[in-house]
């Protein structure tokens, strides 16, 4: 019986919209890389798919009728929360791992700050590394494209960081799928085709997304390797900042089409809750995204840095909101 | 009698340290891994707690207050010490599991806070018994943390795997875990302590 | 001395290796001050002039003394006894200039003695800086700004986790997590998100 009578202060701005509907396009948008991902992975990416959703549905409802808040899965965020996890998540997992993400993502990413739109941090992310850090070894075993035995195999991003050679892919490849991944990351194609049509709708501002995607670029472009198949050389033999000085050739293509760099930056990198406000905040939000994305994928230890840097950014989301505050009608 | 009973128990439930006054966080995250180190760490700070509270309490009339605390810290130290060397001598297996953070007593929050918060001002007796209530506390929580952790994240208790084919969370032996484990636990003693207002 | 070193230390103990959020150093007053910017700021500030004042003279103790004598073993309770002095210096400074931020302090102003950032700056500069009980060139330098770096990296936790919290203060969170609960299922997330910087290689 909490939440009523909702008093805000005027101009009040009336549209179309709800934020059920909001979510649930962005969920319509989405099924074209989750059909991508079934079709290259097989059948055991469907039954990923299904167990992240009905899970996170099942333990939204349980903490709120537990909390007596208003029960509302049925406005998509839960849904989304779900599918967007199991998007993050390799083709070829234990049955428990989804449930598991799904429920630390609803209860801890989501309902413990107070249920939609009190959320700090974007929840499917937070269910990602919960599950990173708690099972890496299901987390980074990855199946060969259209392959339906599932024989393992690296992603490029994998490889490159190992310093090994991947000679079948080429940026074609990568743009339609056909690469080791998780199971909503792979097919380019398909997730640019939803963010199109989100865009079309104006449910998604460009400032977040082309400034991620652009500051990755621009920085792999610059401290890059050449390409996919000369793996990153450190020179030792030059010290200092010299050693930065010999890029300006990096593979900028392969790094923008590999790994969770699209479905972050269109995905969740634009979730509302979790993004700051003004569009000056957002361009920052985008760049730091893109900054720290690159640098963990140039020089950290872990091949992929998408899900850290969008919950770094996250957490920074409310300073950037505080000193990027539009000015107040009226006040100098 | 009672009060002294009621001293020795605030340090466990109402104002237990870690749970409640929220000190003593960078041992706790460090060494409740497993339940075995928990005990040997709380064992060691109630002692060191005990002794340094007793000693700083004689002392509260002779402490210049401009210096009190580099005081304290030489009183802790020497607790510190003994503690350091008596393990050393009769459990070298929890010595070496304990590692860096024996010596860490000194700077652990708690000593110095119960002596800067408490026993500067208090007597004998009452320092005595506020001593030995947050050591207990102390351990009990430890206890607490370090089972939930060693068992999810481990699937040991005491050093004995449970169930065979349990996959423990790993993310349960790490700090990020710790902090997890002890906010939710917070959490629920928030939840118990509302049902029965 | 070379730039590169200084850009890794500034990098490393800021970002990378945050003295709070990946080496866990420091909690207790990270818990208990960041609930509002302004307090969380002017306890950085205090941190960080410890940890600058401390590896100075820390770093000094430990060249000039300590290897000297060969007493090396009493590192620890040397440096514990420098920063307690200073903590004390502090504390009397800031009674002075504003009695209501010592009360609002309270009892974590003296724990900065025991915040585990401080010492653990001085025996890091220590173990990163000398080898082998000798001094490697430009380790004073170092020592210092890491000093100053890791009281930035405390000031950078603090300013993110003081701006959550002030904005979650305007929301309805659950009674039962409400303040420390939710503080430390806070910087559980934050600290897993940190969790990508690790296994760093320039």
């Amino acid at each position: 019986m909490k939440n009523r009578l909702i008093v805000s202060v005027s101009p009040h701005l009336h549209k179309d919209e709800s934020i059920s509907k909001i979510m649930w396009m962005v969920v319509i948008s989405l099924i074209p890389a989750g059909v991508a991902g079934v079709f290259i992975f097989g059948q055991g990416a469907l039954w990923v798919i299904l167990l992240g959703i009905v899970s996170a549905l099942i333990t939204e409802w349980i903490i709120q009728l537990f909390t007596k808040r208003r029960v509302s899965i049925l406005d998509g965020s839960a849904f989304l929360t779900g599918l967007l996890l199991a998007y993050n998540l390799p083709p070829k997992v234990p049955f428990w791992l989804p449930i598991l993400g799904s429920v630390f993502a609803i209860a801890i990413g989501k309902q413990v700050f107070g249920g939609l739109g009190q959320n700090i941090f974007n929840p499917a992310l937070v269910g990602r590394v919960f599950l990173m850090a708690s099972w890496p070894k299901y987390m980074t075993t990855f199946t060969k494209p259209l392959n339906y035995d599932a024989i393992t195999s690296a992603t490029p991003l994998a490889a490159l960081k190992e310093g090994k050679v991947l000679e079948h892919i080429s940026h074609w490849n990568l743009f339609w799928g056909i690469r080791g991944g998780c199971i909503g990351e792979v097919c380019i194609f398909a997730l640019l085709l939803g963010a199109l049509f989100l865009f079309i709708r104006g449910y998604i501002s460009w400032h977040i997304p082309i400034t991620y995607i652009f500051v990755v670029g621009l920085f792999t472009y610059i401290f890059g390797s050449k390409s996919v198949f000369t793996p990153l050389e450190m020179s030792t033999a030059q010290s200092g900042i010299a050693r930065f000085l010999t890029g300006f050739s990096g593979d900028w293509l392969f790094h923008i089409l590999s790994g969770g760099l699209i479905l972050g930056a269109f995905f969740m990198a634009t979730d509302y809750v979790t993004t700051p406000l003004t569009r000056k905040g957002q361009i920052i939000f985008g760049m730091g995204c893109g900054l720290i994305t690159a640098i963990i994928r140039l020089w950290g230890g872990y091949p992929e840095g998408v899900s850290y840097a969008i919950l770094m950014m996250n957490a920074a989301t409310p300073i950037i909101d505080r000193y990027t505050k539009n000015r107040i009608y009226g006040t100098k | 009698m009672k009060k002294f009973l009621n001293e020795f128990l605030k340090g466990i439930i109402k104002e237990n340290p870690t749970f409640v006054l929220v000190l003593g966080l960078c041992p706790t995250l460090a060494v409740s891994v497993s339940v075995i180190n928990g005990i040997g760490m709380g064992i060691a700070a109630t002692f060191v707690l005990l002794g340094s509270n007793i000693i700083i309490s004689l002392m509260r009339n002779i402490i210049p207050a401009r210096i009190r605390i580099p005081c304290f810290i030489v009183v802790i130290a020497t607790f510190v010490t003994i503690t350091e060397l008596v393990m050393k001598a009769y459990s070298p297996a929890l010595n070496r599991a304990l590692g860096i953070y024996v010596p860490l007593i000194v700077v652990n929050c708690i000593v110095l806070g119960r002596a800067e918060a408490y026993a500067q001002k208090a007597r004998v007796i009452n320092s005595l018994f506020d001593g030995l209530g947050m050591g207990v506390g102390f351990t009990l929580a430890l206890i607490l943390i370090s089972g939930i952790r060693e068992f999810l994240g481990a699937g040991k208790i005491l050093g004995y795997t449970l169930f065979k084919g349990f996959e423990p969370a790993f993310v349960l032996g790490m700090p990020s875990g710790a902090l997890l484990v002890i906010g939710l636990l917070l959490g629920f003693f928030n939840i118990l302590k509302n049902r029965r207002t | 001395m070379n730039t590169a070193q200084f850009l890794t230390i500034f990098i490393s103990a800021v970002f990378l290796y945050n003295v709070i959020l990946s080496r866990f150093l420091g909690l207790c007053s990270f818990v208990a001050i960041s609930r509002e910017t302004k307090p969380a700021m002017a306890m950085s500030l205090a941190v960080m002039f410890v940890t600058i004042m401390s590896s100075i003279i820390t770093w000094f103790i430990y060249r000039f003394l300590l290897i000297p004598f060969e007493l090396t073993y009493l590192r620890t309770i040397s440096f514990i006894l420098v920063i307690a002095t200073f903590v004390q210096f502090v504390e009397m400074v800031i009674r002075k200039i504003s009695p209501p931020l010592y009360r609002f302090f309270g009892i974590y102003l003296p724990l900065i003695t025991v915040n585990c950032a401080v010492l653990g700056v001085a025996v890091l500069n220590i173990d990163m800086f000398f080898t082998n009980s000798k001094a490697i060139p430009g380790s004073f330098y170092y020592s210092v700004f890491q000093g100053i770096c890791v009281g930035l990296g405390y000031a950078l936790a603090m300013l993110l986790m003081s701006g959550i919290r002030e904005r979650l203060d305007l929301c309805d969170v659950p009674k039962a997590v409400k303040d420390f609960p939710l503080a430390f299922i806070i910087a559980s997330v934050m600290s897993l998100s940190f969790l990508g910087f690790n296994g760093f290689r320039f």
